[in-house]
């Protein structure tokens, strides 16, 4: 398959969605049926695709770049379309791929208002064109156009499909009057835009120092330490403000759970299981073996920044009454152990960023999907009003807890690795971080756990257990229906199969977590 | 032989002139059912005058100096001659159905269109300040009747005067500090008041010279604070108009701007530069604020302008402060490249608005509302269009914002630094506000009244101007190179070389 | 992909004495979950709704677990296989294993035994319960999640089947959740386990991180070859100290020790069978199993630790034995019984006993399924779990009468009953390593024991039937698991009689790091065993001198009424206001005080930022841009005024604003820097 390994593959994997969004933008807009189809044939071949790249990886050597190529793009300023994956980029590309066919599978019949599939198909094709090209990319410009690609179908995925009760934003005194969707759309887009912008500042200051756009040479650059003293630092800050948005860390978290709550539910699901893994794939990719002596610099800025996050979004599902706004913090919380991973910058650090972010991925992605079908017949998120979940849809009920079994970082499914393998970097990390400091930072991520437990397990009482509320006598509650369990299967067995066999992760990732650490950190 | 004329190097000035007595003619003879005529002419006149172009383009040895060199045709005059063309051409066709419906004297406009574009082509190829100064009046000459062209609304007259008595102020300041260059250079020619300065001292007579200048082309880019003008005039003109000053006017004053501090004093970069970072800040800066609160759809894109011509202001700032003539030359080139895609965009937002207020018959954001609905194809093109001209991947937009940007990093001391930072928190701004008419076409539910009203259909000629600037915007977004290219060929005359 | 799959079969075994059975030893791990896909998947479509995958598949692990255990007796067979499942550096691998050695033989068949008879009783038991399929599948999972537990050669291993037991107990305490009491029960008994966890997980991260290994052979190697990485400094003391002391507060969660005992008696809101296959195998004992397992570390270099283990052990020794005493459950005077049992247990371990606490684990989990069975079958036929509903039904049910007995016998201490040898190797152990406080402790443990035993029997099976409905025998299914374990209870003592026979001894001592300084008397220290006989005996006269007839209330009953003591122990120490009280305190003030912040300061500053933009854009716009120009004007050159005036014809008079803003700013500019310049 040498057409396939001489980027061809991977170009497809990135723009045939782009095709796909134009064949749907071309179909009639009342045949719905085959806009439906066009769009689903489009993202099951990525997915294809993207299962056979990840045959056709050599795991052996896992750190080179594979299966990618490095033709001009604009000469003019000497950026190329430089792609390939290595084995931390694969499972990301791979999960993205797999989970637009499912949200594709899943909102077959459950489309929110105003319907409209044909818009509907054709922005989450577009969206998929960013996460994987972000996944790709290996030269800056290029992957600042596929991470900055992503912002449009999502920001009009929120405003047009979005929540529509009304807002009040509050500042002291002023208070507008305003619907949800709207604001959640423009805050989340200022809020990235704010720090793309920076980013990109950041990225063009490196590559006038450095006279490349290619983070494969700013790489090689950056471990033989050419970006030094104060140009570095504020080249770092603007990259941090960049990811640090994305991911997102505390402080700078407060569009997710606004953006989280108004999307409609693929949207979530999306946000949630790609969106926020480019700015933790960002910090991976470019930020730390590029900059590895700032990385040193601002790792316990970042493990603190994270270990607050994770028992400041805990605390505050604790507080949340509505179900959606509980998983949209339970992020906050589990990014901030991928997080605390890469802070830790050894090699299980980042190993258990990378499968954390492919565990939340599978499991918050679930969750999400779970929170859209239980709105879609109870009509309320209150949590309040819900109740007896388990005896009115035992198939969904029992997904439920299943899931948010997964989500606590029960061990022996996904979500255990990633929590378990960053308190241990976070215990040990580098040599020459302050490792007092650190351990500190383990112990409140470890405490995360606890708190994480409780508002699970919390959610789970007041929403599956106990005898239902009354108000539900008489309505149709259909349990979950084909397309659902479709559409959720894959993610099930994926959570199974990760916690069972991390291996299938690590497999891809370790051997070029190890190069990457050697390289930059000289570990 | 230093005055022979070099006619290929002067073709397509020729044809425009030609076209200019074609489209009197025709409207003499023909009677006024068959007026449209003299649109097809200029249509006809500015598309042939793409020809000697192109001829120029492609012959091995593309740079021609004529009358001891004020007068030259190389790969700068012949970008930005192909760009006053295209922006002609399409205003034209934006004007066609617009001007025709409007029962306007058809002739006499497209006349003084053409004209105007004459003047700015000429611009290009001016070396001297004779030649650009009598280039700046010929495009803005016509620009003072254009825009008031809407005889009957109180709005659009007073427009026009506005623009004219600010216009006039303008040129004699620019005309004052011309004066002073020469008496204190003995020369019009850049070169010589380039080497003059070189050589000669540099008073504060020679500051104020070089300011006075930059004022007057300061005023025709509309930056902060001579734009007042902008928003008044551009709301009172025909909106085909509004389009061309928008475009092409700016675009003059900056081929002036461009000539003047790259090729007339370069040396005097510590007098220019200084005083256009202060001009980028306050422009894009102001024009954005402004911007916010603006609840007709042409103020919007007015101030926007104003905003835009801050960014495009960005690299001579830098110029300013850089020392390699290779930096130099990328900020040259950034702007060009700019105001390249800034071109297409805009025009291409205005088209949509011309094609919009067809049907809502107003100019307020608000009659916007719920368009995706009403007319999806439209509101398609607006969002892409607005997206753009906020900079956001993949419409061509980005690689704007990216140039200046670039260039604006391309030396790191605290002055470009801090100036990049304003353009950055300045490019989110902007976002907000061409969201909000992306807002208004797709979130906002439409007026209960629009639904029933009838779609008039976009008039064929609207078409075109919408299919090729979005064709553009869209392809240049993903090859940017298709921008950068005209910025990259002109570069060369930066840097005195 | 491939390449990666399939890499197992060359990885050779760590220790390999032993032959297929071990090496096939994985099989019991994987039985139990077979049962809960199988019956979760297809439980409902199946004859008798899965049940029989559940019992099948325990039969098979009961099995084995046997040849296991025999083989270990007859030759010292220890063997440990692992299967890399991630390499997450290029040093550190995770991966499942499993290990065939005393130890985990006797584990495999304590759990094999107690959970086969659980099973069949809850065959009976469960019939027509509303979650039949569900309650068997979480049943498999509960055994499965222990064995992957014991069989655990890695501590990361041991955590997952950990918190696999905590789920397990979690779903079957709340069992029937339409209650939110029983619902709440599960959470708290999952979240005090998840805060013990807590320190299980720092602490194996702390030793393996030290040491650069999950391995548990490793970690035991680096401890008793007094390996310097273990010395060095955490958390005020050493990795090896702080480390070990992290594990026993994991412990503490699962073997139910004071002050986290907490959960355990609330747990009975489970069906019965579920309280007695966690008291007596699964559950409570995955605690005393990892010290005994990390029992060398406690010998060498964590010797420091040891005290502290001793003194939460003893504690939990006393205080929950008291607690007790003024329980009307029965169910719950079982469960206060075993947390003191456990206390029993762990200070024997701390103490040195390894062979004693283990031991006590082995009879205890005989006698004390036991008398959870009997306990059962006599809630099962009186409909109500209080004492008070009950007397008089030795008459009714003489097989549940005479097990529960033999039970009570049991842990009572009588000989020649089970608990006499094991509690009696105890108090040796306590008498030889000289922790004679403790030793008094112990023996008044026992006479404590012995009271509240004899207690529970005479209010349940002597005096007059106080409730409604005729009680009346438990079915087969039932009673034959009763009189199984009731043969067990009785014999299972003399797997060790010191002097006699030691076999016991032997088999849980084939490990693959001997339990260093593990003291195992030599012969029966005779007046040790009459006293601790004695107090038991004192003890069951004293009960039955006060229970023997019946009282009017149960106030009265409780004839040792003591005041001060009295209210304590209804109040059980007051431990659950407070644990109630710092949990509301997080979930209430302190939650809603965080999500406070993040609307009302984190987003107000955001909001802020937007919103203050707009108003700059008003300012310009207005003051500036439209307005304030007017100021300009009057400062700029009065010429202007003049054209001002011709000009004021017009609509807006801005025109001249317009000009003077520009002449002012084309002024500003050039004098500005003209100054600038020179």
């Amino acid at each position: 398959m040498d057409w396939f390994d001489s980027g061809w593959g991977l170009s497809l994997i990135v723009f045939l969605p782009l095709v796909g969004a134009l064949l749907v933008g071309l179909a009639p807009k009342a045949n719905e049926d085959l806009v439906k189809q066009v769009a689903l044939l489009t993202t099951v071949v990525v997915a294809v695709l993207s299962v056979v790249a990840a045959f056709q990886f050599d795991y052996a050597s896992s750190a080179e770049l594979q299966l990618g190529t490095d033709l001009s793009w604009i000469p003019s300023i000497g950026s190329n379309y430089h792609i390939g994956i290595d084995g931390i980029s694969l499972p990301l590309l791979v999960l993205s791929a797999v989970v637009t066919v499912l949200a594709i599978i899943y909102s077959w019949n459950h489309w929110e208002e105003p319907k409209n599939p044909k818009a509907f198909l054709i922005l989450i094709l577009l969206l998929e064109t960013g996460m994987n090209g972000t996944f790709v990319a290996l030269d800056l410009v290029l992957f600042f156009i596929f991470f900055e690609l992503v912002l449009l179908p999502m920001y009009f995925m929120i405003g047009i499909w979005g929540d529509k009760s009304p807002y009040t934003v509050k500042v002291g005194r002023f208070e507008l009057e305003t619907e949800t969707r709207l604001y959640a759309s423009i805050k989340f887009f200022l809020f990235t835009l704010f720090g793309s912008a920076f980013m990109l500042l950041s990225f063009l200051a490196l590559s006038f120092e450095a006279g490349t756009f290619d983070i494969l040479e700013l790489i090689q650059l950056g471990s033989t330490g050419a970006f030094t003293g104060t140009f570095a630092q504020l080249v770092f800050a603007g990259m941090f403000l960049g990811f640090a948005v994305k991911v997102p860390m505390w402080p700078l978290h407060t569009w997710l759970p606004d953006a989280h709550t108004a999307a409609p539910t693929v949207g979530s699901v999306l946000l949630a299981a790609i969106l926020l893994k480019l700015g933790s794939y960002g910090f991976i990719r470019i930020a730390l073996p590029i900059l590895p002596e700032q990385a040193r610099a601002w790792a316990p800025v970042i493990a603190v920044l994270a270990a607050i996050g994770i028992i400041y979004g805990s605390l505050a599902c604790l507080a949340q009454t509505d179900m959606k706004r509980l998983i949209a913090f339970s992020s906050v919380g589990h990014m901030g152990f991928v997080m605390l991973g890469i802070a830790s910058l050894t090699d299980v650090g980042i190993n258990a960023a990378i499968i954390g972010m492919v565990a939340h991925g599978v499991i918050t992605g679930m969750l999400f999907f779970l929170a859209g079908s239980m709105h879609h017949r109870y009509h309320t998120r209150d949590m309040a009003r819900l109740g007896g979940n388990m005896k009115l849809m035992p198939k969904m009920g029992a997904i439920l807890a299943f899931i948010a079994m997964a989500s606590l970082g029960l061990p022996g499914l996904a979500g255990f690795w990633g929590e378990f393998w960053s308190l241990i970097g976070a215990y040990n990390p580098l040599n020459g971080l302050n490792v007092s400091l650190f351990r500190g930072t383990m112990v409140a991520g470890a405490i995360g756990t606890v708190l994480t437990a409780g508002y699970m397990l919390w959610m789970l009482q007041r929403v599956n257990l106990g005898e239902p509320n009354a108000e539900w006598e008489g309505h149709d509650l259909p349990d979950a229906d084909r397309f659902e369990l479709a559409a959720w299967a894959p993610l099930l067995v994926a959570t199974v199969a990760i916690g069972v066999f991390p291996r299938i992760i690590t497999e891809a990732t370790n051997g070029a977590v190890v190069e990457l650490v050697a390289k930059a950190f000289g570990s | 032989m230093p005055f022979e004329i070099d006619y290929h190097a002067l073709g397509p000035e020729i044809v425009l002139a030609v076209t200019l007595m074609a489209v009197i003619t025709v409207d003499l003879l023909v009677p006024r059912s068959l007026k449209y005529l003299t649109a097809i002419t200029a249509v006809v006149g500015t598309t042939a005058a793409f020809v000697p172009l192109i001829t120029l383009a492609l012959h091995d040895d593309p740079v021609r100096s004529m009358f001891d060199g004020s007068y030259v045709a190389d790969e700068f005059a012949l970008v930005m001659k192909a760009l006053f063309l295209a922006a002609a051409y399409l205003v034209i066709l934006m004007s066609f159905d617009y001007i025709d419906s409007e029962r306007f004297y058809q002739g006499e406009y497209y006349f003084l269109l053409v004209a105007s574009t004459l003047g700015a082509v000429v611009m290009t190829s001016a070396r001297d300040l004779i030649i650009l100064f009598i280039g700046l009046e010929l495009v803005s000459g016509p620009l003072f009747l254009l825009a008031g062209w809407r005889k009957g609304s109180v709005k659009s007259n007073e427009a026009s005067l506005k623009f004219f008595l600010l216009g006039v102020l303008s040129a004699a300041i620019l005309l004052y500090g011309m004066s002073f260059l020469y008496g204190l250079t003995g020369s019009v020619t850049f070169e010589g008041i380039r080497e003059a300065a070189i050589s000669g001292d540099q008073g504060p007579a020679f500051t104020m010279a070089i300011l006075f200048v930059m004022v007057g082309f300061a005023f025709k880019i509309s930056a902060v604070p001579f734009h007042f003008w902008a928003p008044d005039t551009y709301e009172g003109a025909p909106t085909p108009v509004t389009a061309y000053l928008s475009v092409s006017s700016k675009a003059a004053g900056f081929v002036g701007l461009l000539l003047v501090t790259y090729l007339a004093f370069p040396d005097a970069a510590n007098v220019w530069g200084p005083a256009l970072w202060i001009l980028a800040a306050l422009t894009m800066t102001v024009g954005n604020l402004t911007a916010l609160r603006q609840t007709n759809i042409v103020r919007l894109l007015a101030y926007s302008s104003v905003a835009q011509a801050g960014f495009m202001l960005i690299p001579f700032a830098i110029a300013g402060v850089s020392d390699t003539p290779d930096q130099l030359e990328s900020a040259f080139g950034a702007t060009v490249t700019y105001i390249v895609i800034y071109a297409f965009m805009n025009l291409g937002a205005f088209a949509v608005v011309i094609a919009v207020s067809r049907i809502t018959r107003s100019g307020l954001i608000d009659s916007w509302s719920g368009l995706g609905a009403r007319a999806t194809g439209l509101a398609v093109l607006g969002s892409i269009f607005f997206l753009s001209l906020a900079g956001i991947p993949p419409l061509a937009g980005w690689f704007a914002k990216f140039v200046v940007f670039s260039a604006a990093i391309s030396t790191l001391n605290v002055w470009t630094t801090s100036l990049a930072a304003i353009a950055a928190v300045n490019a989110v701004i902007a976002f907000y506000y061409y969201a909000r008419v992306v807002k208004a076409m797709w979130f906002d539910p439409a007026p209960t009244t629009a639904e029933r009203e009838a779609l008039p259909i976009v008039p064929r000629t609207l078409q075109y101007a919408l299919a090729i600037t979005v064709a553009y915007v869209l392809a240049a977004g993903f090859f940017p190179q298709l921008s950068s290219f005209f910025g990259d060929a002109s570069r060369m005359i930066a840097a005195g070389n | 992909m491939n390449q990666m799959l399939f890499r197992f079969a060359e990885e050779a075994p760590e220790f390999s004495t032993g032959g297929a059975m071990q090496e096939w030893a994985w099989l019991i791990l994987v039985a139990p979950f077979v049962a809960v896909a199988g019956i979760v998947f297809f439980g409902k479509r199946m004859k008798y709704q899965g049940a029989e995958l559940a019992v099948g598949m325990m039969a098979f692990v009961f099995v084995y677990g046997l040849i296991l255990w025999v083989q270990t007796m007859t030759d010292e067979v220890v063997y440990q296989k692992s299967i890399v499942i991630a390499e997450v550096s290029d040093t550190l691998v995770f991966e499942w294993g499993w290990v065939v050695d005393g130890l985990s033989s006797m584990m495999y068949f304590v759990v094999g035994t107690v959970g086969l008879m659980v099973f069949i009783y809850a065959l009976g038991y469960m019939r027509g319960d509303i979650r039949y399929t569900w309650f068997f599948a979480s049943l498999s999972m509960f055994a499965g999640a222990m064995l992957v537990l014991v069989a655990a050669p890695n501590l990361a291993q041991l955590i997952v089947g950990w918190e696999l037991v905590g789920l397990a107990s979690y779903l079957l305490i709340s069992h029937y959740w339409e209650e939110k009491e029983n619902s709440s029960a599960g959470m708290k008994a999952f979240f005090t386990n998840k805060v013990a966890d807590v320190g299980l997980i720092i602490g194996a991260i702390a030793l393996s991180g030290a040491v650069g290994s999950f391995r548990i052979d490793d970690i035991l190697d680096a401890a008793t070859h007094g390996d310097d990485v273990l010395n060095a400094p955490l958390f005020g003391s050493t990795v090896a100290i702080a480390g070990a002391l992290l594990l026993f507060f994991g412990a503490m969660g699962k073997s139910a020790q004071f002050p986290l005992h907490i959960w355990l008696p609330d747990a009975m809101a489970g069906p019965t069978p579920v309280s007695a296959l966690m008291h007596a195998a699964t559950m409570v004992t995955a605690g005393i199993y990892l010290m005994a397992r990390m029992f060398p570390l406690y010998q060498t270099m964590a010797q420091d630790a040891r005290p502290w283990m001793i003194g939460i052990g003893a504690a939990t020794l006393a205080l929950t034995g008291l607690l007790a005493l003024v329980q009307n459950d029965i169910k719950k005077v079982l469960a206060y019984s075993t947390v003191s049992q456990l206390g029993y247990m762990m200070t024997a371990v701390a103490a040195g006993g390894y062979t004693a606490g283990l031991f006590h684990l082995f009879t205890h989990a005989f006698f004390k399924a036991l008398l959870f069975l009997g306990a059962g079958s006599v809630i099962h036929s009186v409909h109500s779990n209080n004492m008070s509903d009950m007397g008089g039904l030795r008459k009714s049910m003489p097989v549940t009468f005479w097990t529960f007995v033999v039970g009570s016998g049991a842990l009572a201490a009588i000989f020649p009953l089970s608990g006499f040898f094991s509690k009696d190797e105890i108090l040796a152990t306590f008498g030889h390593e000289g922790y004679t406080l403790v030793l008094g402790i112990g023996i008044a443990g026992a006479f404590v024991t012995a009271f509240y035993m004899t207690r529970a029997v005479a209010l349940t099976f002597f005096g007059t039937y106080k409730g409604e409905g005729h009680p009346h025998e438990s079915e087969r299914l039932m009673t034959v698991p009763l009189i199984v374990l009731a043969v067990l209870a009785a014999v299972a003592g003399f797997a060790n009689w010191p002097g006699v026979f030691t076999g016991f001894t032997e088999w849980v001592g084939t490990v693959a790091f001997a339990p260093l300084g593990d003291y195992h008397p030599e012969s029966l220290d005779l007046t040790l065993a009459a006293i601790g006989m004695g107090a038991a005996l004192l003890g069951v006269a004293a009960g039955w001198l006060l229970y023997g007839k019946d009282r009017e209330t149960q106030q009265a009953r409780d004839g040792f009424w003591i005041p001060g003591l009295y209210d304590a122990l209804k109040a059980k120490y007051w431990l659950d206001d407070v644990a109630l009280g710092i949990v509301g305190v997080i979930k209430g003030p302190l939650a809603r005080f965080v999500d406070w912040t993040n609307t009302n300061l984190i987003d107000a500053i955001v909001n802020a930022a937007g919103i203050s933009t707009k108003w700059l854009g008003e300012l310009v716009y207005g003051a500036f841009d439209q307005g304030g120009i007017d100021y300009a004007i009057n400062a700029s050159a009065t010429g202007w005024g003049a054209a001002g005036g011709a000009l004021r014809k017009l609509q807006t008079g801005r025109i001249q604003q317009y000009a003077g803003a520009f002449v002012v700013g084309a002024v500003v500019l050039v004098v500005g820097f003209v100054i600038y310049i020179n």
